[in-house]
């Protein structure tokens, strides 16, 4: 088996894996199927969230325990959550009442907040986590796919 | 903010810096576009003429020079944590310098006299030198972490090498200075200026963004990390076989000009190849302007190995690369950032009951459509130009159309955003 990962490349990779979920909604006009756009937002919610959920209580506590200095970028991140979060919440209304010009909308913005929030964590954060947590890095990465 | 090892995650600039290089950037463009619709015959016929020297800097350094400086200011923060030293007066500095050195520099160059030239070449040069430092220095502070824009400082040199090459241009034409073989010189500072500098900004910025924006796959490793220094090397290399014997420095020159050209087509290809299989398969005006310019930028590949003219190439060049991809970055960018800047305000006021305008409300698809389609006429209608004047001329008329068309549709952005906050203020005022 190759090394471990470290925190850098998991989350990055989740990262990926999330902006794919929201990227593989697609409206076409009249014939856009409501239900499975309703479904598939639920799924990138829920990745989204998944993901979320590990920042906040498996990663960040450590982190900040570790390395104090680290506590005012994780309390900024987890505000970032909360942003996003209320667009996720957008994103599923205008799923749910079948708005499409709003649906696209939000969708491209999330899009960005997330790229903007994403492109903090890859290059500061988790490269600062590898550091700080050393070797229990890996084994707290590892306990991404333990969550659901 | 200062105690974490100089980490900062604080947040991007205030709102009215970049947006203030944003709103006046376009109007550069437009310059250039009317003053081609007036002398589109000699400005096309060749680009020695006044009015084809005048409109290329009124692009590089009003229109490029804005944009690249209010969106780094942004980035730069976003990206790899390093806020721009003492930003306020710096982006106020270089947007006044900006302007007055592009219009000084235009007027200069059109045969306004030895003054304006004077003054616009040093003011443009004050004003890039300003915003170099300030931006360098950000990301040298940086430089033990955040890998994101590892290749950033070699555009922002190769453009410190352009300025100083047209500081000594300036200078010649002036007199005050002896230049054996002008042309020589004034080749290898369009080759920094196009080249190293538009060329590797849109090389080393794409890698970043393309990927994370369009969803695509990420580009090789060796185009990431090695390109861009390959073809900085090559501009050095350009450089010294310049003052070679013609004899020694002609081949090299061609071999040279040869892998730069085979480099930059590399890019666009694989961008374009890039985009294609990208997740994001909704297809909008920004994604659209890419595949436009990235098409000029093969049509100037393909120009330069058939040995096609100049003039077909620095149009291909300066409007299809370097007037389109900002402008579908600004239609992006500038309504991301209103909305970004609303929701910090709702989140601080708590009004989560409101809602806020999204992105599309802010600057309407339609209206980006309708953008993209006044500058992809812009260009075919200029490129028809280098054969018939008068398609140049209407093609500067949809230049400048296109610019004023994309100013109006920030200007609504930034206006809705403005009426929005105001909303969000009074209504919390009144509610407590
Ligand atoms: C301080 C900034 C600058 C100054 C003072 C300046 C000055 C000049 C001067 C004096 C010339 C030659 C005019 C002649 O031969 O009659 C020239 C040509 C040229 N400059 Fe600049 N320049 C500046 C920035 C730039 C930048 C940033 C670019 C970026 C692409 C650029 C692109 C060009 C090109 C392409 C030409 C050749 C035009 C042609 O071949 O038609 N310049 N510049
Ligand atoms: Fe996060
Ligand atoms: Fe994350």
């Amino acid at each position: 088996m190759s090394d471990p990962a470290t925190i850098t490349e998991t989350l990055t990779k989740d990262h990926r894996d999330c902006d794919r979920l929201l990227s593989a909604v697609s409206l076409q006009g009249r014939k856009t199927d409501w239900p499975r756009v309703v479904r598939e937002t639920e799924a990138f919610r829920a990745a989204m969230e998944r993901h979320f959920r590990f920042e906040e209580e498996v990663l960040f506590p450590p982190l900040e325990q570790v390395a104090p200095l680290a506590a005012g970028p994780t309390e900024m991140m987890r505000q970032h959550h909360g942003q996003i979060r209320v667009l996720l919440d957008d994103l599923a209304a205008a799923a749910a009442a079948a708005e499409a010009a709003d649906y696209v909308g939000i969708s491209e913005t999330l899009h960005f907040l997330i790229q903007q929030h994403n492109a903090k964590e890859e290059g500061i954060l988790y490269p600062l986590a590898d550091r700080a947590l050393a070797g229990q890095g890996a084994d707290l990465a590892a306990r991404l796919a333990e969550m659901d | 903010m200062i105690a974490t090892d100089g980490l900062s995650l604080e947040q991007a600039p205030p709102l009215d810096l970049p947006l203030r290089l944003f709103l006046t950037a376009p109007l550069f463009a437009a310059a250039a576009g009317v003053l081609l619709l007036w002398q589109a015959d000699v400005v096309l016929a060749t680009r020695w003429s006044p009015a084809a020297l005048a409109a290329t800097h009124l692009l590089t350094v009003g229109f490029l020079g804005m944009v690249m400086v209010g969106a780094s200011l942004q980035m730069l923060p976003v990206l790899v944590g390093a806020p721009v030293p003492a930003v306020r007066p710096v982006a106020g500095a270089v947007h006044m310098l900006l302007g007055i050195g592009a219009t000084g520099l235009a007027a200069g160059l059109l045969g306004g006299g030895p003054w304006p030239l004077a003054i616009g070449a040093a003011t443009a040069a004050l004003g890039f030198g300003i915003a170099a430092l300030g931006l360098l220095l950000a990301l040298w502070r940086a430089r033990r972490r955040g890998t994101g824009l590892r290749g950033f400082p070699l555009p922002m040199l190769a453009l410190m090498v352009a300025v100083a090459l047209g500081a000594m241009l300036t200078l010649a034409l002036l007199g005050w200075l002896v230049l054996p073989r002008l042309l020589d010189w004034v080749n290898l500072h369009a080759a920094w200026g196009l080249f190293g500098w538009v060329g590797l900004l849109v090389l080393t910025v794409g890698v970043q963004v393309v990927p994370l924006f369009h969803v695509t796959p990420a580009y090789p490793v060796w185009v990431v990390r090695r390109l861009g220094p390959l073809l900085f090397l090559a501009l050095l290399g350009l450089t010294l076989a310049a003052l070679l014997p013609d004899s020694a420095g002609i081949p090299i020159a061609q071999l040279l000009g040869a892998l730069l050209a085979a480099g930059f087509g590399a890019f666009a290809v694989l961008t374009l190849w890039l985009q294609a299989h990208g997740a994001r398969a909704r297809i909008d005006a920004t994604l659209l302007h890419w595949w436009l310019a990235m098409a000029a930028l093969l049509g100037a590949v393909g120009c330069w190995a058939l040995g096609g003219s100049t003039e077909l190439m620095g149009l291909l060049l300066l409007v299809g690369v370097g007037v389109g991809l900002p402008s579908g970055m600004l239609l992006k960018i500038v309504p991301f950032l209103c909305w970004f800047h609303l929701q910090s305000r709702q989140v601080a006021l708590g009004r989560f009951d409101l809602r806020i305008p999204h992105m599309h409300r802010l600057l309407p698809e339609r209206g980006a459509r309708a953008q993209l389609a006044l500058h992809a006429a812009a260009l075919v209608f200029l490129l028809a130009g280098l054969l018939q004047p008068v398609f140049g001329r209407v093609g500067g008329a949809l230049l400048a159309l296109a610019a004023l068309w994309l100013l109006a549709l920030l200007v609504g952005s930034a206006s809705r955003y403005r009426a929005a906050k105001r909303t969000l203020e009074t209504t919390s005022a009144g509610t407590g």
